[in-house]
């Protein structure tokens, strides 16, 4: 066999493998690690929330799908199931209080529980979007 | 005496507020998770940050969903589903804006299993449809939980799905509703 048709083999089997290699990687590569992911917006709990109120649709546009940090007091928290919900809350309206709602990752749900009350806290999330009573944010972590 | 008289008024009172508030219930953590058989995979995926609210009286229903809440377990799914799919950039929610027809045969005072039979309008990517389905409420102990199992076809939707794939997934997802409700305080 030619020298140069055992290369062009060689390269193809290569190809192939890399190929069938990297959709392997790509079709089962992990979700992302949500607590190390830097914020895009770091902002007031109210003041996201006024946006989101006042113009649902720039607000959806600008922080849907992103990582967001804000900052204020929470005004509870929810153990609903397995999950553990920071709520910051501004007004009351058909589904009672409206404002934030932080689904906390599992490690941090004690570190929420255990918090101070009345004392500003920092929380980071994956915002995922406005559903006319509160703004949601996944994947909760405590920054600060 | 006028005493007593004052103290049964204000307790009715208290007891008639206690009812009219406990004629709606919610829950802004309910679960929604849907299903569909394809040939080399199926696909899942849940949902635990739904809104719903039933009035007991009017038999009102509403559901609001996030379509980001949606987790699956590949994300490379997860990606294709809201960027390919549900376009979820330009449709963040879905709704079910519907009434419970039979809701005079539910007794919230009660507890037990009772079907429901639920008609309304359901919008998914941005396409509302006329939807009739059944369900099961449950009352225990004053909460309330709704459960359904119904199936939704792709294409009453305007999801379109690749040529490449379009082999692979079925024409309907089965959707699962379960939703544990509570008196709004």
């Amino acid at each position: 066999m030619k020298s140069w048709v055992k290369i062009l083999i060689g390269l193809v089997i290569i190809a192939i493998i890399g190929a069938f290699l990297g959709y392997k990687f790509m079709y089962n590569k992990p979700h992302p690690n949500y607590e190390n992911l830097e914020a895009d917006f770091r902002i007031g709990a109210m003041e996201l929330y006024n946006g989101f109120k006042t113009d649902p649709a720039a607000a959806s546009q600008k922080y849907n799908g992103k990582i967001i940090e804000i900052s204020g007091v929470m005004s509870n928290v929810e153990v609903v199931d397995s999950l553990t919900v920071a709520v910051f809350a501004f007004e009351e309206g058909m589904f009672g209080k409206e404002g934030i709602r932080v689904t906390m990752l599992p490690k941090f749900n004690d570190d929420l529980k255990n918090y101070p009350k009345n004392e500003n806290i920092i929380l980071k999330g994956f915002c995922s979007g406005y559903n006319d009573t509160d703004v949601i944010l996944e994947k909760g972590s405590v920054v600060k | 005496m006028k005493m007593k008289t004052l103290v049964s008024i204000i307790v009715a009172v208290l007891m008639f507020g206690n009812i009219a508030q406990a004629q709606k219930y919610i829950t802004k953590n309910g679960n929604i998770s849907f299903f569909s058989s394809m040939q080399l995979e199926n696909i899942e995926a849940h949902n635990n940050q739904v809104n719903a609210a039933i009035d007991s009286k009017t038999g009102d229903f509403v559901i609001k969903v996030l379509i980001r809440s949606f987790e699956f377990e590949k994300a490379l799914m997860q990606e294709h589903f809201n960027e390919n799919y549900m376009e979820s950039d330009k449709f963040p929610n879905a709704t079910l804006s519907a009434k419970i027809k039979n809701i005079s045969e539910i007794d919230f005072a009660k507890d037990g299993n009772y079907p429901a039979v639920v008609e309304g309008k359901l919008t998914i990517h941005g396409v509302t449809k006329e939807v009739a389905e059944k369900g099961t409420i449950t009352i225990k102990e004053g909460k309330v939980n709704a459960a359904s199992t119904f199936n939704v076809k792709i294409a009453d939707y305007g999801i379109k799905i690749p040529n490449t794939v379009v082999n692979n997934i079925s024409e309907t997802l089965q959707i699962k509703v379960d939703l544990n409700m509570e008196p709004l305080k």
